[in-house]
C-alpha cells in the first residue's frame, strides 16, 4: 500500500536579511543578554507558509493542487518530498517518492548526455544498474543520436528538455510530486511527449500535481485541493473545487 | 531522517558519493592533456623553488630540506582545500538537497573523496621528487600514511559538514576562515620544522595547533619515520570530540538546513 499523510504541518520561512550576521547576533548578546535575545527571537521575520495543513493520500489518487501564486503549492509539494521538514505536524509517507520540479538533478554542461542521464538516475535513487537497463529507452526516445555521447553543452535548449524530459518519464514513480507539467520541446515531440507522460503517471500509485492549468488537473487528476495563503481550503472533486477557485478570482 | 540515519545513508549509497567525487575531478581534466596534474606541476614547482630558497635560507642540506617542505605542503594543500572548501559545502550544492530529500553527509563525503584524489594525484610528486634527489626514503614506516591519511579524512568529514552549517548560517564566517587559513600555513610547520621553535611558542604553534597534526600523522610516515605519540594522541582527541561535537549539532540543527540555504 502506498500512503501519503500529512497532519497537521506547519512550515515557517525564517528571513535571514540584516540579521543573518554573526556580528549582530554577537551584539545582541552583549547589549541585551537574555532578555534582549528573547526579544530578538520573536521580532525575527518569519513567513508562514503552510498554516494547519492535514491530507491524507491513499493508492490511486490523483490530486491537483489548485491555488494562486504564493498561495503554497510549490512549498507543500517540498514538504511531501522531504526536502523541507516542518516546524510541527508531522508528514508520513509509505512508498518510493518521486518529486519532479527541475527536470534533471545533478545536470552539468560538460557531462555528456549519458553520463548525465547516470548521474540523474542515481540521485533519483537509482542502482547503476537499473539506470543502465533504461539507458537504449532513454536515448531512442530523447532523439539525441550522436548527441548523447557528447557535453550537454552542446545541445540546443530543445535537447537538454528532450533528454531530462526522458530521463525523468524513465523511472518507476511511486509517489508522484509534480509542479506543473514537464515542459516537452516542438509540437512534433510534445505529441510523443503526451503519451509518454500518460504512461509515465499511468505507472504512479499517487500522483500531486500542481498546476495553474485548468484543462491538465481535470485530465490528470481525480480530486483536487484549494490552497490560499497556506492554507487548505478545501479537498473534493475537480468540478466543486475549480468552482470556488473562480469565485476565489472574481 | 535523524542525523544518524543521514550519516548512515550517505555510506551505504557510497556510489552516489563516489561518483559526484569523482566527476568533480573529472571535469578538470576536460579539454585539457593532464587536467588536475596541472594543480600537481604547479606545486612540484613551488616546493623546488621553495626546496632550493628555504633550504639556505634555514642552513639546511637540499636533501634533508627537499622532502620536509614536499611533504609538507602536499599536506597542507590538502588540508587547507578541504577547510576552505567546507564553507561552502551547502552553498555549492542546494539545488541538490532542495529538489528532493537528500542525506547531507553524501556532501560531506564526496568532498573529502574528491580531495583524496587529487592529494593522490599531488603525491605523484612526492614520488618523482623523492625518487630523483633523495633515493631511500621511503621506508616500510612509509606505510603507516595510510591510516594517517584515514585520520585525516575522519576528521575532514566532520570538519565539511560543522563548517559548511555553520558558514551557511552565518555567512561572515566565510571570510575569517580564509584569512586564518592564510596566516595558518606560515605559523603551522609547513616550511620550518617544528623543533626550531622552542617554550610557549612550540606548545601554541606545534603542539596545540590542530592543523599541525593533522598534518604530521600522514606526513612523518611519508619522510620514512612514525609520527610521535604526541601527534596520533592529539590527532585522535581532535576526531573524538569534532565528531562528537559534529553529531550533536548536525543531529539538532540538520533540519534547518534547506532553510538556511
Amino acid at each position: 500500500m502506498t500512503a501519503l499523510v500529512l497532519d497537521h504541518v506547519n512550515v515557517d520561512f525564517p528571513i535571514y536579511g540584516t540579521q543573518r550576521s554573526l556580528r549582530k547576533i554577537l551584539l545582541q548578546g552583549a547589549t541585551g543578554g537574555l532578555v534582549g535575545r528573547d526579544q530578538a527571537r520573536s521580532n525575527r521575520i518569519t513567513i508562514r507558509a503552510l498554516v494547519d495543513v492535514s491530507l491524507d493520500l491513499q493508492d490511486g489518487d490523483r490530486l491537483g493542487l489548485v491555488g494562486h501564486n504564493g498561495a503554497g503549492k510549490s512549498t507543500l509539494l517540498k514538504v511531501m518530498a522531504g526536502v523541507y521538514e516542518p516546524a510541527s505536524g508531522r508528514v508520513l509517507t509509505r512508498g518510493r517518492i518521486t518529486p519532479l520540479f527541475e527536470t534533471m538533478p545533478g545536470l552539468d554542461p560538460e557531462d555528456t548526455g549519458y553520463e548525465n542521464t547516470i548521474t540523474a538516475g542515481i540521485l533519483f535513487g537509482m542502482t547503476r544498474r537499473e539506470i543502465e537497463a533504461k539507458v537504449p529507452e532513454i536515448e531512442e526516445f530523447s532523439e539525441l543520436g550522436e548527441y548523447f555521447a557528447l557535453p550537454v553543452r552542446s545541445y540546443s535548449t530543445g535537447m537538454i528538455t528532450r533528454l531530462g524530459f526522458a530521463v525523468a518519464t524513465a523511472i518507476d514513480p511511486g509517489i508522484l510530486l509534480m509542479d506543473e507539467g514537464i515542459g516537452a520541446g516542438d509540437a512534433r515531440f510534445a505529441e510523443r511527449a503526451a503519451k509518454r507522460m500518460e504512461k509515465f503517471i499511468g505507472r504512479s500509485r499517487i500522483l500531486v500535481l500542481a498546476s495553474h492549468s485548468e484543462a491538465l488537473i481535470r485530465s490528470t487528476c481525480n480530486k483536487a485541493a484549494l490552497m490560499k495563503a497556506g492554507k487548505i481550503l478545501a479537498v473534493g472533486g475537480i468540478d466543486e473545487i475549480f468552482k470556488e477557485y473562480h469565485q476565489i478570482i472574481q | 531522517m535523524s542525523g544518524r540515519q543521514d550519516f548512515v545513508a550517505g555510506l551505504r549509497r557510497w556510489h552516489v558519493f563516489a561518483r559526484l567525487g569523482w566527476f568533480e575531478v573529472k571535469r578538470r581534466y576536460r579539454r585539457t592533456i593532464i587536467g588536475p596534474l596541472w594543480g600537481t606541476l604547479n606545486l612540484s614547482v613551488f616546493i623546488l623553488a621553495l626546496g632550493t630558497v628555504g633550504g639556505g635560507l634555514l642552513n639546511k642540506t637540499f636533501s634533508a630540506y627537499l622532502p620536509f617542505v614536499a611533504t609538507g605542503m602536499i599536506m597542507w594543500v590538502f588540508i587547507s582545500t578541504i577547510v576552505s572548501e567546507s564553507c561552502s559545502l551547502f552553498m555549492s550544492n542546494h539545488n541538490l538537497f532542495r529538489q528532493m530529500q537528500f542525506s547531507y553527509s553524501t556532501l560531506a563525503y564526496a568532498l573529502v573523496w574528491r580531495n583524496v584524489i587529487v592529494l593522490l594525484h599531488n603525491l605523484a610528486a612526492y614520488f618523482v621528487i623523492m625518487l630523483l634527489f633523495v633515493p631511500g626514503l621511503v621506508t616500510p614506516w612509509t606505510l603507516l600514511a595510510i591510516p594517517g591519511l584515514m585520520l585525516t579524512a575522519f576528521n575532514a568529514v566532520w570538519i565539511a559538514l560543522l563548517f559548511g552549517m555553520v558558514c551557511l548560517r552565518f555567512r561572515d564566517l566565510q571570510q575569517l576562515v580564509t584569512t586564518i587559513l592564510q596566516i595558518g600555513m606560515f605559523i603551522t610547520p609547513v616550511f620550518w620544522t617544528p623543533d626550531s621553535l622552542g617554550g610557549i611558542r612550540h606548545l601554541v604553534f606545534v603542539q596545540l595547533n590542530p592543523l599541525y597534526s593533522l598534518m604530521e600523522v600522514v606526513r612523518a610516515p611519508l619522510m620514512g619515520v612514525p609520527a610521535s605519540a604526541q601527534v596520533y594522541i592529539t590527532a585522535i582527541i581532535i576526531a573524538i570530540v569534532g565528531s562528537s561535537l559534529t553529531y550533536a549539532f548536525f543531529g539538532y540543527f540538520r533540519k534547518r538546513i534547506p532553510y538556511w540555504a
